[in-house]
Protein backbone atom coordinates (compact mmCIF):
# COMPACT_ATOMS: atom_id res chain seq x y z
CA UNK A 1 0.00 0.00 0.00
CA UNK A 2 1.12 3.12 -0.73
CA UNK A 3 0.03 6.87 0.60
CA UNK A 4 0.65 8.67 -2.67
CA UNK A 5 -2.01 11.19 -3.73
CA UNK A 6 -4.51 10.04 -6.28
CA UNK A 7 -3.96 12.75 -8.19
CA UNK A 8 -0.32 12.13 -8.63
CA UNK A 9 0.03 8.40 -9.77
CA UNK A 10 -3.11 9.04 -12.55
CA UNK A 11 -1.58 8.64 -15.45
CA UNK A 12 -1.27 11.51 -17.53
CA UNK A 13 -3.27 10.22 -20.81
CA UNK A 14 -6.72 9.50 -18.45
CA UNK A 15 -6.95 13.33 -18.39
CA UNK A 16 -9.34 15.25 -21.15
CA UNK A 17 -6.79 16.97 -23.81
CA UNK A 18 -7.59 20.60 -23.40
CA UNK A 19 -7.32 21.43 -27.05
CA UNK A 20 -10.07 18.56 -27.59
CA UNK A 21 -12.34 19.98 -25.37
CA UNK A 22 -12.06 23.46 -27.17
CA UNK A 23 -12.98 22.23 -30.36
CA UNK A 24 -15.73 19.61 -29.31
CA UNK A 25 -19.48 20.30 -30.00
CA UNK A 26 -22.36 17.86 -29.86
CA UNK A 27 -22.94 15.61 -32.69
CA UNK A 28 -26.65 15.82 -32.86
CA UNK A 29 -26.63 19.87 -32.49
CA UNK A 30 -23.10 20.92 -33.33
CA UNK A 31 -23.96 23.50 -30.39
CA UNK A 32 -21.04 23.70 -27.89
CA UNK A 33 -20.71 21.74 -24.87
CA UNK A 34 -20.50 22.33 -21.37
CA UNK A 35 -17.48 20.81 -19.68
CA UNK A 36 -18.51 18.97 -16.30
CA UNK A 37 -14.73 18.23 -14.46
CA UNK A 38 -16.16 16.58 -11.50
CA UNK A 39 -18.75 14.20 -13.18
CA UNK A 40 -16.47 13.97 -15.89
CA UNK A 41 -18.97 14.72 -18.56
CA UNK A 42 -19.66 17.14 -21.59
CA UNK A 43 -23.26 18.46 -21.57
CA UNK A 44 -24.73 19.78 -24.60
CA UNK A 45 -28.43 21.36 -23.42
CA UNK A 46 -29.72 21.50 -27.23
CA UNK A 47 -29.91 18.06 -27.13
CA UNK A 48 -30.51 17.06 -23.18
CA UNK A 49 -27.65 14.98 -23.25
CA UNK A 50 -24.33 14.29 -21.16
CA UNK A 51 -21.52 12.31 -23.06
CA UNK A 52 -18.77 10.67 -21.16
CA UNK A 53 -15.25 10.85 -21.00
CA UNK A 54 -13.97 7.51 -20.01
CA UNK A 55 -10.18 7.68 -19.33
CA UNK A 56 -9.73 10.41 -20.93
CA UNK A 57 -11.40 9.88 -24.14
CA UNK A 58 -14.88 11.36 -24.97
CA UNK A 59 -17.43 9.67 -26.17
CA UNK A 60 -19.26 11.97 -28.36
CA UNK A 61 -22.25 9.26 -29.71
CA UNK A 62 -25.52 10.01 -28.41
CA UNK A 63 -26.37 6.10 -27.56
CA UNK A 64 -23.85 6.22 -25.14
CA UNK A 65 -24.73 9.73 -23.83
CA UNK A 66 -26.96 10.37 -20.60
CA UNK A 67 -30.23 11.96 -20.75
CA UNK A 68 -30.92 14.80 -18.70
CA UNK A 69 -33.79 15.73 -16.61
CA UNK A 70 -35.71 18.75 -17.34
CA UNK B 1 -25.53 1.48 -50.22
CA UNK B 2 -28.97 1.83 -47.90
CA UNK B 3 -32.28 0.95 -49.85
CA UNK B 4 -35.04 -0.41 -49.41
CA UNK B 5 -35.96 -4.16 -48.32
CA UNK B 6 -38.98 -6.55 -49.26
CA UNK B 7 -39.55 -6.09 -45.77
CA UNK B 8 -40.05 -2.56 -45.77
CA UNK B 9 -37.10 -2.15 -43.33
CA UNK B 10 -34.01 -0.84 -44.73
CA UNK B 11 -31.03 -2.56 -45.48
CA UNK B 12 -27.51 -2.63 -46.74
CA UNK B 13 -24.70 -4.66 -46.94
CA UNK B 14 -22.75 -6.43 -44.51
CA UNK B 15 -20.01 -8.66 -46.76
CA UNK B 16 -22.42 -10.23 -49.01
CA UNK B 17 -25.27 -10.20 -46.50
CA UNK B 18 -28.23 -7.63 -46.51
CA UNK B 19 -28.95 -6.93 -43.08
CA UNK B 20 -30.62 -4.25 -41.72
CA UNK B 21 -29.15 -1.39 -41.80
CA UNK B 22 -29.46 -0.43 -38.12
CA UNK B 23 -27.78 -3.65 -37.02
CA UNK B 24 -24.60 -3.02 -39.27
CA UNK B 25 -22.57 -0.77 -36.93
CA UNK B 26 -23.13 -3.27 -34.46
CA UNK B 27 -22.13 -5.84 -36.19
CA UNK B 28 -18.73 -4.37 -37.35
CA UNK B 29 -18.62 -2.98 -33.97
CA UNK B 30 -18.53 -6.48 -32.53
CA UNK B 31 -15.71 -7.32 -34.99
CA UNK B 32 -13.12 -4.82 -34.79
CA UNK B 33 -13.65 -5.33 -30.63
CA UNK B 34 -12.75 -8.62 -31.18
CA UNK B 35 -9.79 -8.06 -33.04
CA UNK B 36 -8.31 -4.34 -31.83
CA UNK B 37 -5.64 -5.89 -29.89
CA UNK B 38 -4.39 -7.74 -33.37
CA UNK B 39 -5.12 -5.40 -35.75
CA UNK B 40 -2.12 -3.68 -36.73
CA UNK B 41 -0.24 -7.12 -37.05
CA UNK B 42 -3.20 -8.59 -39.42
CA UNK B 43 -2.67 -5.95 -41.71
CA UNK B 44 1.12 -6.82 -41.68
CA UNK B 45 0.33 -9.81 -42.39
CA UNK B 46 -2.29 -9.83 -44.96
CA UNK B 47 -1.03 -7.17 -47.24
CA UNK B 48 2.45 -8.56 -46.56
CA UNK B 49 4.05 -5.22 -45.08
CA UNK B 50 2.62 -3.37 -48.69
CA UNK B 51 -0.41 -1.15 -45.99
CA UNK B 52 2.41 0.66 -44.87
CA UNK B 53 3.37 1.80 -48.21
CA UNK B 54 0.16 2.74 -48.97
CA UNK B 55 -0.31 4.31 -45.90
CA UNK B 56 2.59 6.33 -46.62
CA UNK B 57 1.91 7.14 -49.80
CA UNK B 58 -1.62 8.61 -48.54
CA UNK B 59 0.40 11.12 -45.90
CA UNK B 60 2.45 12.00 -48.49
CA UNK B 61 -0.29 12.98 -50.71
CA UNK B 62 -1.41 15.22 -47.94
CA UNK B 63 1.77 16.62 -47.16
CA UNK B 64 1.55 18.34 -44.37
CA UNK B 65 3.30 21.59 -44.21
CA UNK B 66 6.20 22.28 -42.03
CA UNK B 67 6.20 25.35 -40.82
CA UNK B 68 2.43 26.50 -40.48
CA UNK B 69 -0.64 25.24 -38.24
CA UNK B 70 -2.21 22.44 -39.80
CA UNK B 71 -5.67 20.62 -38.45
CA UNK B 72 -6.22 17.76 -38.94
CA UNK B 73 -8.60 14.66 -38.74
CA UNK B 74 -8.09 11.18 -39.21
CA UNK B 75 -11.22 9.12 -38.87
CA UNK B 76 -11.76 5.31 -38.01
CA UNK B 77 -8.36 5.29 -38.30
CA UNK B 78 -8.29 4.20 -33.85
CA UNK B 79 -5.01 2.82 -33.67
CA UNK B 80 -3.10 5.74 -34.61
CA UNK B 81 -1.16 4.54 -37.10
CA UNK B 82 -2.06 7.09 -40.05
CA UNK B 83 -2.65 10.07 -37.46
CA UNK B 84 0.94 9.09 -35.95
CA UNK B 85 2.65 9.26 -39.74
CA UNK B 86 0.54 12.85 -40.32
CA UNK B 87 2.06 14.18 -37.02
CA UNK B 88 6.03 13.32 -37.90
CA UNK B 89 5.32 14.21 -41.43
CA UNK B 90 4.06 17.74 -40.34
CA UNK B 91 5.81 20.58 -38.23
CA UNK B 92 5.56 21.76 -34.64
CA UNK B 93 2.32 23.29 -35.38
CA UNK B 94 0.57 20.42 -36.54
CA UNK B 95 -2.93 18.68 -34.93
CA UNK B 96 -3.89 15.41 -35.32
CA UNK B 97 -6.92 14.12 -33.71
CA UNK B 98 -8.13 10.57 -34.36
CA UNK B 99 -11.83 9.97 -34.13
CA UNK B 100 -13.07 6.42 -33.89
CA UNK B 101 -16.28 4.49 -33.21
CA UNK B 102 -14.36 1.81 -31.37
CA UNK B 103 -13.19 2.10 -27.77
CA UNK B 104 -10.82 -0.94 -27.99
CA UNK B 105 -9.00 0.65 -31.33
CA UNK B 106 -8.97 4.34 -29.33
CA UNK B 107 -7.81 2.62 -26.47
CA UNK B 108 -4.73 0.90 -28.35
CA UNK B 109 -3.94 3.91 -30.21
CA UNK B 110 -3.60 6.37 -27.34
CA UNK B 111 -1.20 4.03 -25.92
CA UNK B 112 0.56 4.41 -29.02
CA UNK B 113 0.48 8.12 -29.26
CA UNK B 114 2.17 8.31 -25.81
CA UNK B 115 2.78 12.28 -25.77
CA UNK B 116 2.87 12.85 -29.40
CA UNK B 117 0.31 14.72 -29.10
CA UNK B 118 -2.59 13.34 -31.61
CA UNK B 119 -6.05 13.38 -29.36
CA UNK B 120 -8.73 10.50 -29.57
CA UNK B 121 -12.44 10.98 -29.34
CA UNK B 122 -15.00 8.22 -29.82
CA UNK B 123 -17.58 9.22 -32.54
CA UNK B 124 -19.33 8.04 -35.59
CA UNK B 125 -18.20 9.10 -39.15
CA UNK B 126 -21.99 9.94 -39.92
CA UNK B 127 -22.03 12.70 -36.77
CA UNK B 128 -18.92 13.79 -36.25
CA UNK B 129 -18.46 16.01 -32.97
CA UNK B 130 -16.99 19.21 -34.64
CA UNK B 131 -18.15 22.31 -35.40
CA UNK B 132 -18.21 23.11 -39.23
CA UNK B 133 -14.58 24.55 -41.10
CA UNK B 134 -12.65 23.21 -38.11
CA UNK B 135 -10.19 21.09 -40.20
CA UNK B 136 -7.20 21.87 -43.14
CA UNK B 137 -6.83 18.11 -43.67
CA UNK B 138 -9.49 14.84 -43.47
CA UNK B 139 -8.30 11.16 -44.14
CA UNK B 140 -9.66 8.07 -43.73
CA UNK B 141 -8.26 4.70 -44.49
CA UNK B 142 -9.51 1.88 -44.70
CA UNK B 143 -12.57 2.74 -42.80
CA UNK B 144 -15.29 4.03 -44.80
CA UNK B 145 -16.30 0.70 -46.01
CA UNK B 146 -17.59 0.25 -42.97
CA UNK B 147 -19.83 3.14 -42.34
CA UNK B 148 -23.19 2.06 -42.51
CA UNK B 149 -24.29 5.48 -44.55
CA UNK B 150 -21.33 5.94 -47.05
CA UNK B 151 -22.91 10.06 -48.35
CA UNK B 152 -23.76 11.07 -44.69
CA UNK B 153 -19.50 10.17 -43.96
CA UNK B 154 -19.12 12.16 -46.90
CA UNK B 155 -20.87 15.11 -46.35
CA UNK B 156 -19.99 15.09 -43.06
CA UNK B 157 -16.15 15.39 -44.34
CA UNK B 158 -17.33 18.05 -46.23
CA UNK B 159 -18.54 19.98 -43.34
CA UNK B 160 -15.72 19.96 -40.99
CA UNK B 161 -13.30 21.21 -44.08
CA UNK B 162 -12.11 24.46 -43.96
CA UNK B 163 -12.37 26.16 -48.06
CA UNK B 164 -8.89 24.74 -49.41
CA UNK B 165 -9.27 21.78 -46.94
CA UNK B 166 -8.36 18.15 -48.42
CA UNK B 167 -10.11 14.60 -48.53
CA UNK B 168 -8.37 11.99 -48.96
CA UNK B 169 -9.60 8.05 -48.72
CA UNK B 170 -7.41 4.80 -48.89
CA UNK B 171 -9.73 1.89 -49.48
CA UNK B 172 -9.64 -1.29 -51.06
CA UNK B 173 -10.64 -1.11 -54.57
CA UNK B 174 -10.85 -3.24 -58.05
CA UNK B 175 -7.43 -5.48 -59.39
CA UNK B 176 -7.85 -4.54 -62.86
CA UNK B 177 -6.01 -7.21 -64.50
CA UNK B 178 -7.73 -10.63 -65.06
CA UNK B 179 -4.85 -12.71 -64.17
CA UNK B 180 -3.95 -10.44 -60.92
CA UNK B 181 -7.66 -10.73 -59.68
CA UNK B 182 -8.01 -14.66 -59.93
CA UNK B 183 -4.93 -14.48 -58.06
CA UNK B 184 -6.05 -11.79 -55.45
CA UNK B 185 -9.28 -13.51 -55.50
CA UNK B 186 -8.06 -17.07 -54.29
CA UNK B 187 -5.96 -15.16 -51.87
CA UNK B 188 -8.73 -13.21 -50.01
CA UNK B 189 -11.82 -15.55 -49.66
CA UNK B 190 -9.30 -18.73 -48.98
CA UNK B 191 -5.92 -17.23 -47.22
CA UNK B 192 -7.13 -14.05 -45.07
CA UNK B 193 -10.29 -15.73 -43.26
CA UNK B 194 -7.57 -18.41 -42.28
CA UNK B 195 -4.89 -15.93 -41.62
CA UNK B 196 -7.42 -14.19 -39.30
CA UNK B 197 -8.34 -16.87 -37.96
CA UNK B 198 -4.90 -18.19 -36.65
CA UNK B 199 -4.14 -14.49 -35.40
CA UNK B 200 -7.39 -13.77 -33.98
CA UNK B 201 -9.11 -16.51 -33.36
CA UNK B 202 -12.41 -14.71 -35.79
CA UNK B 203 -12.06 -16.08 -39.33
CA UNK B 204 -15.65 -14.71 -39.84
CA UNK B 205 -14.59 -11.01 -39.42
CA UNK B 206 -12.00 -11.52 -41.81
CA UNK B 207 -14.78 -13.17 -44.18
CA UNK B 208 -17.06 -9.88 -43.86
CA UNK B 209 -13.53 -8.14 -44.75
CA UNK B 210 -12.97 -9.76 -48.05
CA UNK B 211 -16.60 -9.44 -49.01
CA UNK B 212 -16.84 -6.12 -47.77
CA UNK B 213 -14.09 -5.14 -49.82
CA UNK B 214 -15.98 -6.87 -53.33
CA UNK B 215 -19.17 -5.22 -52.01
CA UNK B 216 -17.44 -1.56 -51.89
CA UNK B 217 -18.25 0.71 -55.18
CA UNK B 218 -16.02 1.05 -58.08
CA UNK B 219 -13.30 3.68 -58.14
CA UNK B 220 -14.90 5.50 -60.48
CA UNK B 221 -18.34 5.17 -58.39
CA UNK B 222 -17.17 5.98 -55.54
CA UNK B 223 -15.18 9.15 -57.39
CA UNK B 224 -18.64 9.90 -58.28
CA UNK B 225 -20.18 10.03 -55.13
CA UNK B 226 -17.73 12.08 -53.56
CA UNK B 227 -18.36 14.66 -56.38
CA UNK B 228 -21.94 14.95 -55.39
CA UNK B 229 -21.18 15.75 -51.73
CA UNK B 230 -19.71 19.16 -53.18
CA UNK B 231 -15.79 18.01 -53.51
CA UNK B 232 -14.01 19.79 -56.18
CA UNK B 233 -11.26 18.04 -58.61
CA UNK B 234 -12.69 14.31 -57.21
CA UNK B 235 -10.02 12.08 -58.26
CA UNK B 236 -8.41 8.63 -57.61
CA UNK B 237 -4.70 6.92 -57.97
CA UNK B 238 -5.05 3.13 -57.50
CA UNK B 239 -2.08 1.42 -56.42
CA UNK B 240 -0.51 -2.34 -56.26
CA UNK B 241 -2.86 -3.04 -59.26
CA UNK B 242 -6.18 -1.71 -57.50
CA UNK B 243 -6.03 -4.07 -54.65
CA UNK B 244 -6.39 0.06 -53.21
CA UNK B 245 -7.24 2.96 -54.23
CA UNK B 246 -6.72 6.52 -52.57
CA UNK B 247 -9.59 9.27 -53.54
CA UNK B 248 -9.16 12.54 -53.21
CA UNK B 249 -11.21 15.66 -52.96
CA UNK B 250 -10.77 19.75 -52.09
CA UNK B 251 -13.49 21.57 -50.31
CA UNK B 252 -13.17 24.51 -52.97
Amino acid sequence: MTDKDPKQTEPETSRIDPRLLEILVCPLTKTTLEYDAKQQELISRAAKLAYPIRDGIPIMLPEEARPLED
Amino acid sequence: MPERGVGGGVETDFGFARIPLREKQGRVDRIFRNVASRYDLMNDLMSGGLHRLWKDRLVAMLNPPKARAFDHVDVAGGTGDVALRIAKAGGPETRVTVADINADMLEIGRARAGRTGVSFVEANAEALPFPACAFDGYTIAFGIRNVPRIDAALAEAYRVLRRGGRFLCLEFSQVDNARLDRLYSAYSFRAIPEIGRLVTGDADAYRYLVESIRRFPSAEDFRGMIEKSGFARASFVKLTGGVVAIHSGWKL
